[in-house]
C-alpha cells in the first residue's frame, strides 16, 4: 500500500526561508501577504488530516542510528492536528502584523512543534526542541518593546538550560543503551539519566518551581506571537511527558500543585496576559498529573484537555490581545468599560473564559471533567480533590475577575482611545470560539481522535454531571459576589520563584565580572604607563617609514582590507540576537545538508 | 453597525443589573432544587458529592477562602513595586 506523508514543518521551514525574498511592494498587500502566509498551516492540517496510524516515514541513518522524523501513531495524529488547527487560526489572527520577523520566527517555532510531535527518537526530538526555542525567543522580542529585551534573554537562558539537562540525559542514555529510542520508561526502571531528561521536559511544561519563565516571558512577547507560544511549547512537553513519562506517581502530585499555584498567583495578579499565563501553569498541571496518574481515561483526559486548552486558551489570548491592540495596555486597574467599545471581543472573551471554567456547553466542561473523573475513579481522591479547587479558582479569575474588571466596572473606567480592530482578528477569533462550542456540544467530534482505549466510554453530558458542574461554578460566581471588593486587583507585582533565579543569575554575572574587570583594571593601567610611550616612539618612527614612498603601494591593500572590516564589523553588531540568529542559520543549514546527504 | 447594536444591548442590560442580579440568585435557588432530585450515585470523594448541595457548598466556602486568604494574607507578604526588578 503506498501511503504518502508530507512532514508537517515542511512547509513552515520554505515559509521562513522564502520570506526574506518577497519584495517589499509585495509583501505589503495584505492579501498576498495573508495567502502566503497561510499556505503552510494549511498544508501542515492536510498533511495531518490524511495520516494514517501507525507508521513510520521519514527514517535518516545517523551514526549508526535511524533517526526518525515521522512517526505516526494516534497519539502523534491528535496533537499534530490541534497544532494545526491553532497554526491556521493564528495565522489568520496576525495577518495584519507587516514584520517579516514575526513570519520567519513564528514558522521556526511551528515547525520545531511540529517536529517535536513526529519524532520518533530522542535525538531528532532535541534538535526540533532547540528550534523552537529559538524561535519562540524570537518571537518574545517581536514585541520590540525594552522589557521584552529581557524577558526574551532570561527565557532563552531558562530553555537553554533545560535543553540542556535534555541533551545530557540522551546522550547519558545513549552511552548505556545503544540507543536514541523515544518510549515509555517504566518508573520502576528509572535511571539517573531518565531523571534528567525528566527535568529538561518538565521546564517547558512549566512544572512548579521551573515555571517561571513562563508568567514572566509570556505576557511580554508580541500580540501574535503569544497566541501561538501558549499553544505550543507547554503542549509539546505535555505530548513528550506523555509519550515517556506516563505513569511516573511524582508527576500526578506535580501537576496537581501546577494546578493550584496557577490559580492561587492568577487570584491575585494585576495584568490580564500574566494572569493566563498562570492558568496555563495551572491547566497544564491538569494534563500533567494526568498523565502522572497514568490510566488509560487519565492520559485520555490529559490528551483531551490539552487539545481543549490550545483552543480556548489561544482564544483567551487572542482576546486580550485585542485589548492590548486597541487600548495599549492590559493591566486590569487602568482598564474597564470596554464592553460598550468592543462588544464582539467581550462576547468571543467570555466563550474562552466558560471553556477553561468547564462550563456545560464549552469545551473544557468534555475535557476538564474527563481527568477529573478518571482521577478519581483511580483513587487518587485527593489529587482529583485539589484539581477540583484549582477549577473553582480558574472561572473567578479568568471567568469573572477578568472580564469583570476589563469590560465592565467595579471601579474607574478607561476612558482613553480605543483602537478599531483589523478585521482579521476577528475572524480568527471566530473560528476558535465556534471550535470551543462545537467540541463542548458534541463531544464525539474530539473523543473519536483519543490514543487510548477505555473500558468504559466517558460520557460528560449526564444531568447529573451537569448539574454538579453547573452549581460548583455557580456558587464560586457567588463567592466572587461576596468578595468582589476584596478581589479588586492592585498594581503590584507579586514575588515569584524568579526572584530565586535572577538572584542565581545576578551571582553568577557577578562572579564573572568580578575578575574579569579586576584584570581589565590592570592591564590598563599597565598599557598606561608602559604600552603608550612604546607606541608613541613607535608611530614616529614608522611615520618617517611611511612618508618615503610607502604611501602609494600600500592604499590599494588598505582599501581591501577596509572593505572587508566594513562586512566584518556589520556581523559583528554586539548584539547577542544577531549572534543567536547566525547560529540558527548557521544550525538549520548544516541539518538540511545531513538531511540531503544523509 | 452590528457592533454599535451590541455594545448598545450590553449598555442597557447593564443599567437593568438589579434584574440580572435576582436572575442569578432564582437560578442558583433552582439549581439547588434540582440537585435534591439530580444528583450522582456514585461520589468522587469519599462520596460526600452524593450530598445533595455538596459541590454549591464546596464551590463558595472554596471560593471565599482563596479570595480572602490569598488577598488579605498572601498578598501583603509578597507584594512588591510594579518596578522592583528594573525590567
Amino acid at each position: 500500500m503506498e501511503i504518502s506523508f508530507i512532514h508537517p514543518s515542511i512547509g513552515f521551514l520554505v515559509l521562513a526561508l522564502l520570506v526574506p525574498f518577497v519584495p517589499k511592494d509585495l509583501w505589503l498587500n495584505k492579501a498576498f501577504r495573508g495567502t502566503l502566509a497561510i499556505v503552510a498551516p494549511l498544508i501542515a492540517l492536510a498533511s495531518v488530516l490524511t495520516m494514517v496510524p501507525d507508521t513510520s516515514f521519514m527514517v535518516i541513518p545517523y551514526l549508526d542510528q535511524a533517526l526518525e522524523l515521522g512517526r505516526v501513531d494516534k497519539l502523534s495524529i491528535i496533537f499534530g492536528q490541534v497544532f494545526a488547527i491553532i497554526a491556521v487560526i493564528g495565522t489568520i489572527y496576525g495577518m495584519h502584523v507587516e514584520d517579516k520577523g514575526h513570519y520567519i520566527c513564528g514558522s521556526l517555532y511551528v515547525a520545531g512543534g511540529f517536529g517535536c510531535v513526529f519524532a520518533g527518537d530522542l535525538l531528532t526530538v532535541f534538535l526540533f526542541w532547540e528550534l523552537m526555542s529559538i524561535g519562540s525567543t524570537f518571537l518574545i522580542w517581536q514585541a520590540r518593546t525594552k522589557e521584552s529585551v529581557g524577558a526574551g534573554f532570561r527565557y532563552f537562558v531558562y530553555h537553554t538550560v533545560g535543553g540542556l539537562f535534555l541533551l545530557a540525559g540522551l546522550l547519558l542514555k545513549y552511552k548505556a543503551t545503544g540507543s536514541f529510542a523515544f518510549i515509555g520508561v517504566n518508573p520502576a526502571d528509572a535511571m539517573f539519566y531518565d531523571w534528567l531528561i525528566l527535568i529538561g521536559f518538565c521546564v517547558n511544561a512549566a512544572v512548579v518551581p521551573l515555571h517561571a519563565w513562563l508568567p514572566d516571558a509570556y505576557p511580554r512577547a508580541s500580540i501574535a506571537g503569544a497566541v501561538f507560544m501558549c499553544a505550543f511549547t507547554t503542549k509539546t512537553a505535555v505530548y513528550v511527558l506523555m509519550r515517556g513519562f506516563a505513569g511516573w506517581e511524582i508527576l500526578g502530585i506535580a501537576g496537581t500543585c501546577m494546578a493550584l499555584f496557577g490559580v492561587f498567583y492568577a487570584c491575585i495578579e494585576n495584568n490580564a496576559r500574566r494572569i493566563l499565563s498562570y492558568h496555563i501553569v495551572s491547566q497544564v498541571g491538569y494534563m500533567v498529573a494526568g498523565i502522572g496518574i497514568g490510566t488509560a481515561m487519565t492520559l485520555n483526559g490529559a490528551t483531551a484537555h490539552a487539545y481543549a486548552h490550545i483552543l480556548y486558551k489561544g482564544l483567551l489570548f487572542m482576546g486580550t490581545g485585542a485589548i492590548l491592540y486597541s487600548v495599549g495596555t492590559v493591566k486590569l486597574d487602568k482598564l474597564g468599560g470596554l464592553v460598550y467599545k468592543l462588544p464582539w471581543v467581550f462576547v468571543l472573551y467570555m466563550i474562552a473564559a466558560l471553556s477553561i471554567s468547564g462550563m456545560p456547553l464549552f469545551n473544557g466542561f468534555i475535557s476538564k471533567t474527563m481527568t477529573i473523573a478518571g482521577a478519581a475513579n483511580a483513587h487518587h481522591t485527593w489529587l482529583a480533590l485539589g484539581m477540583e479547587i484549582a477549577a473553582v479558582g480558574t472561572f473567578i479569575s479568568v471567568g469573572i475577575k477578568l472580564p469583570y474588571f476589563a469590560f465592565w466596572g467595579g471601579k474607574k473606567e478607561y476612558v482613553g482611545e480605543v483602537k478599531p480592530l483589523p478585521v482579521n482578528m476577528y475572524v480568527g477569533m471566530g473560528i476558535c470560539g465556534l471550535l470551543c462550542i462545537a467540541q463542548g456540544v458534541y463531544p464525539e467530534m474530539l473523543y473519536r481522535y483519543l490514543p487510548y482505549a477505555m473500558e468504559t466510554a466517558y460520557h460528560p453530558w449526564t444531568a447529573d454531571k451537569v448539574i454538579n458542574s453547573s452549581l460548583l461554578l455557580g456558587f464560586s460566581g457567588l463567592a466572587f459576589y461576596l468578595t468582589r471588593k476584596i478581589i479588586v486587583p492592585h498594581a503590584k507585582l507579586n514575588l515569584d520563584f524568579d526572584y530565586f533565579y535572577r538572584l542565581i543569575g545576578r551571582v553568577t554575572m557577578g562572579a564573572v565580572c568580578w575578575p574579569v574587570s579586576k584584570i581589565d583594571d590592570v592591564w590598563t593601567e599597565v598599557y598606561r604607563t608602559v604600552g603608550l610611550k612604546a607606541l608613541i616612539q613607535a608611530g614616529d618612527g614608522t611615520s618617517v617609514f611611511d612618508k618615503k614612498g610607502i604611501d602609494t603601494v600600500v592604499d590599494g591593500s588598505a582599501y581591501t582590507v577596509r572593505n572587508i572590516g566594513r562586512v566584518g564589523a556589520k556581523v559583528q553588531t554586539a548584539n547577542l540576537q544577531d549572534y543567536l540568529a547566525y547560529a540558527t542559520v548557521l544550525g538549520l543549514g548544516i541539518f538540511a545538508l545531513v538531511w540531503y546527504f544523509g | 453597525m452590528s457592533q454599535n447594536g451590541l455594545g448598545g444591548l450590553l449598555a442597557k442590560w447593564r443599567d437593568n443589573w438589579k434584574t440580572w442580579r435576582i436572575i442569578f440568585f432564582v437560578v442558583l435557588g433552582v439549581m439547588l432544587v434540582l440537585n435534591k432530585f439530580i444528583y450522582s450515585y456514585h461520589g468522587h470523594f469519599w462520596d460526600l458529592d452524593t450530598i445533595p448541595g455538596f459541590f454549591a457548598v464546596f464551590g463558595l466556602v472554596v471560593g471565599l477562602a482563596m479570595v480572602i486568604i490569598m488577598k488579605k494574607i498572601v498578598q501583603p507578604f509578597i507584594a512588591r513595586k510594579e518596578d522592583y526588578y528594573g525590567d
